[in-house]
């Protein structure tokens, strides 16, 4: 299973729909996909080393370099397929460059 | 076994018009009289500005839309909040909001959906719903909308635009 960290402010809204984008689209695309939602002040260098990508709404300062793939996953927001599809594209680029499954 | 029928998003005397000018003060303004009808917490107003601060709420409707104005989505975490709803409320005055998802610009927003949501896991994502609206609507009902300052029309259309939502 490829483990996904999506991200905001407050980890109720943004993160959330960011987290059911991803988990549906990928899904469709033929991957296995657990994505979680949290605040981003919850992450830590130890949290995000147990998933493979990282997927916040904006660019974000952890206060630490992230060890993991970082996609700002933002335009998923507006629910317009073409602002959405090269985020998707850009995830399962990192899925297959990295081998993830 | 039949679901659990969710609450409204939208009651119509919580709709609201502020002719504020920033947004601490039309988010104090807002906060204030939630606060009286019990909706959220005391802490709910620091909170709401604080994570504004941090992380903003801004959306940029002009990739949707360049006649669209831009809204902003305030919002904080569950335990300040008592209910899940969404707080519609026209802006006479331009607000300066930072962007969302470029928290390094800024724009002028004339309509706010303020989310109380004590129920992230609920079964039909808050946020979603206001960009399906924000991105389905005819440009021209939007317009409209966003110009009324009718709470009882803004209530009626938002009640009616959601209820339509297929999620």
């Amino acid at each position: 299973m490829i483990k996904i960290l999506a991200a905001c402010g407050a980890g109720v809204n943004s993160s959330h729909q960011i987290k059911d984008a991803l988990e549906r689209e990928m899904g469709d695309r033929g991957y296995d996909v657990q994505c979680d939602a949290v605040m981003v002040k919850d992450i830590t260098e130890d949290k995000i080393s147990n998933y493979d990508i990282f997927t916040p709404i904006a660019k974000t300062d952890l206060g630490f370099t992230p060890s993991i793939p970082v996609i700002d996953a933002g335009p998923i927001l507006y629910r317009i397929p073409a602002m959405a599809k090269p985020v998707y594209d850009k995830v399962e680029e990192t899925i297959k460059d990295k081998g993830l499954k | 076994m039949q679901a659990e029928k969710e609450e409204p998003l939208f009651v119509e005397d919580t709709v609201y018009i502020s002719s504020k000018t920033t947004a601490e003060e039309v988010i104090k303004e807002i906060s204030d009289k939630l606060l009286e009808k019990g909706l959220v917490k005391p802490e709910f107003y620091e909170n709401v500005i604080g994570r504004e601060k941090d992380y903003p709420t801004g959306i940029d409707l002009g990739v949707v839309n360049k006649d669209l104005p831009n809204i902003a989505i305030p919002h904080t975490e569950g335990e300040f909040v008592n209910v899940r709803r969404v707080i519609p409320v026209h802006l006479e005055n331009p607000v300066t909001f930072k962007n969302m998802i470029d928290p390094s610009s800024s724009m002028e927003v004339r309509f706010l959906f303020i989310i109380l949501n004590n129920d992230p896991e609920g079964q039909s994502n808050i946020l979603a719903q206001i960009m399906n609206f924000c991105t389905t609507i005819s440009a021209n009902d939007l317009g409209t909308f966003f110009k009324s300052t009718d709470t009882k029309a803004i209530y009626q259309f938002l009640n009616r635009s959601f209820a339509d939502q297929d999620m």
